[in-house]
């Protein structure tokens, strides 16, 4: 076995570290637009947040090479105003890890937010905290213990995302080769040994993150 | 008006659908504490969030030491967090995540927040909670919760208190030194205070001022020594009809189509049958409203 290559390792801590830093404030105020509000449409965001947990990743792909690739509407404009060009980079793989580390984190969080209790956003408001105060100093607050584990086990789904990132990053070893995408790569080229390492790391990242996201969930209910 | 601590009028639908009713309140309190009486499900605790701006009425107004807080006609609705409207709760409202000192001191501004604000603890004081201050909420008893939660009104200097039924849940012997408390701190701050209650002593003890509220009517407001021993108020409710005559004095009969008369089951269910005689005494002197709010002696 040659030496450890660690860069698919590093690369996929990267994406979805970056990927997170979209999905969470995102995330976050969709799970409390979707706890606290009642709205027209509210139905139909829903099923718009839950969609990429549903549908196959390729799919998730397809749909990002359609918007934002170069022929995509916003691709084109990205690569227009911002000379940046998204598919095959590892921005790609950021997107598509946030694409689908966003529904895991929005329908974790919003039941921990519902489960704040009214009375005590009530008392706050009586007390002049205005809509942003109250959000950062008493919901979320009340809510962190299940925002924390909504975060966590995005995190995770980030970190393991295979087939968008493949249709949308694509598997450029050096430059968008995770380890998903590694452990793939290395299986088809018979390089067993390789994949089972990246497959050691990616099972203990997700062991931690279960065992960790359990521990905050249940006393969520014991207050 | 303006002076008065407290002027509303509020229209509010209770439940939804089948179920639904309007509440039609109107409150006024010139100082101390009113407390708004009735059965559960009258939409006692429904107005009393109207009042801190945490449902919307229907239609309506408040005033507050003359400011208007809400006014459906001028398109004022001052937003709860700017009414400076006290509210406590029944249910437990402490944060989980702050200790005693912490909750007392929420509502303050950050730099007035950092331990050992002497307002802070002058108030813990007077709550007898200084040896509590640093204790979480889950480890309180429920008296001493509550005497949190009116500490920690009364630290942003609320000009008007509202309580929803606070002491409902604890049991009678704290209640009696709760009440001795609150009236004491209100008489202290001079804060004038509404008061939600459906226990007939608890509402006699505290109010200066008594409204009756029933499936969603105010029908009677007053000292509390009239309205309250036993709960012999009696409605009666129908259509005026037609002049039968009059009598004298500027004394007039009239015939009330298919009235409704409401009242305590002692007195009504022995009536069936038999001729009722009942004898009203009318409070309001407008004769516009429709309504009689009555009190009756058989």
């Amino acid at each position: 076995m040659n030496a450890i290559d660690s860069f698919p390792i590093l690369l996929s801590l990267r994406v979805a570290a970056l990927a997170m830093l979209i999905a969470v404030p995102l995330g976050i105020a969709l799970a409390w637009l979707q706890a606290r509000r009642r709205y027209p449409l509210r139905r139909l965001v829903d099923a718009f947040i839950l969609l990429p947990l549903v549908l196959p990743p390729s799919v998730v792909g397809f749909f990002l090479v359609v918007l934002l690739g170069r022929r995509g509407a916003l691709g084109q404009w990205l690569e227009r105003f911002f000379d940046v060009t998204l598919v095959f980079s590892p921005g790609a793989a950021v997107v598509a890890s946030c694409a689908v580390a966003l529904p895991m984190l929005v329908k974790t969080a919003q039941p921990a937010i519902e489960a704040v209790p009214a009375e005590l956003e009530k008392v706050g408001r009586s007390l002049g905290l205005g809509p942003l105060a109250l959000f950062f100093r008493v919901t979320l607050p009340a809510a962190w213990r299940g925002v924390l584990a909504a975060i966590v086990l995005a995190f995770a789904r980030g970190i393991g995302e295979f087939g968008a990132t493949l249709m949308f990053a694509g598997n450029i070893p050096g430059r968008t080769n995770t380890m998903p995408l590694e452990i793939y790569a290395a299986y088809q080229a018979g390089a067993d040994a390789r994949a089972a390492l990246y497959v050691a790391v990616l099972t203990l990242i997700s062991l931690a993150v279960v065992l960790v996201a359990s521990q905050l969930a249940p006393k969520q209910e014991a207050r | 008006m303006s002076g008065h601590a407290l002027d509303a009028q509020l229209s509010l639908r209770v439940g939804r659908g089948d179920e639904s009713f309007l509440v039609e309140a109107e409150l006024a309190l010139e100082s101390g504490v009113l407390v708004l009486f009735g059965p559960s499900g009258a939409g006692k605790s429904l107005t009393l969030q109207a009042l801190a701006g945490l449902v919307s009425p229907q239609r309506g107004w408040i005033r507050v030491n003359g400011d208007v807080l809400l006014d459906h006609e001028r398109r004022i609705d001052v937003p709860a967090h700017r009414r400076r409207i006290g509210y406590v709760p029944q249910q437990q409202s402490l944060l989980p995540f702050c200790d005693v000192a912490a909750n007392v001191a929420f509502g303050l501004a950050r730099k007035e927040r950092r331990r050992g604000n002497p307002r802070v603890q002058a108030l813990l004081e007077e709550f007898n909670l200084s040896d509590l201050a640093r204790a979480r909420p889950d480890s309180l008893s429920g008296g001493e919760r509550q005497r949190v939660a009116l500490a920690r009104a009364l630290a942003v200097e609320p000009r008007l208190l509202l309580l929803d039924e606070p002491f409902a849940s604890i049991d009678h012997a704290a209640r009696a030194t709760l009440h001795q408390v609150l009236k004491a701190t209100l008489d202290h701050h001079g804060t004038p205070a509404v008061f939600v209650t459906h226990d007939p002593e608890e509402a006699a003890t505290l109010g200066d001022t008594v409204a009756c509220l029933e499936r969603g009517r105010t029908i009677a407001t007053g000292s509390p020594a009239a309205l309250l021993p036993g709960g012999q108020t009696v409605l009666v409710r129908g259509t005026s009809a037609e002049m039968v005559g009059r009598v004298s004095n500027g004394r007039v009969q009239i015939r009330v189509q298919s009235a409704v008369v409401e009242g305590p089951a002692s007195l009504l269910n022995e009536s069936q049958g038999r001729e009722l005689e009942l004898e009203l005494r009318a409070r309001s002197s407008e004769p516009a409203r429709k309504r009689s709010p009555d009190e009756e002696a058989e």
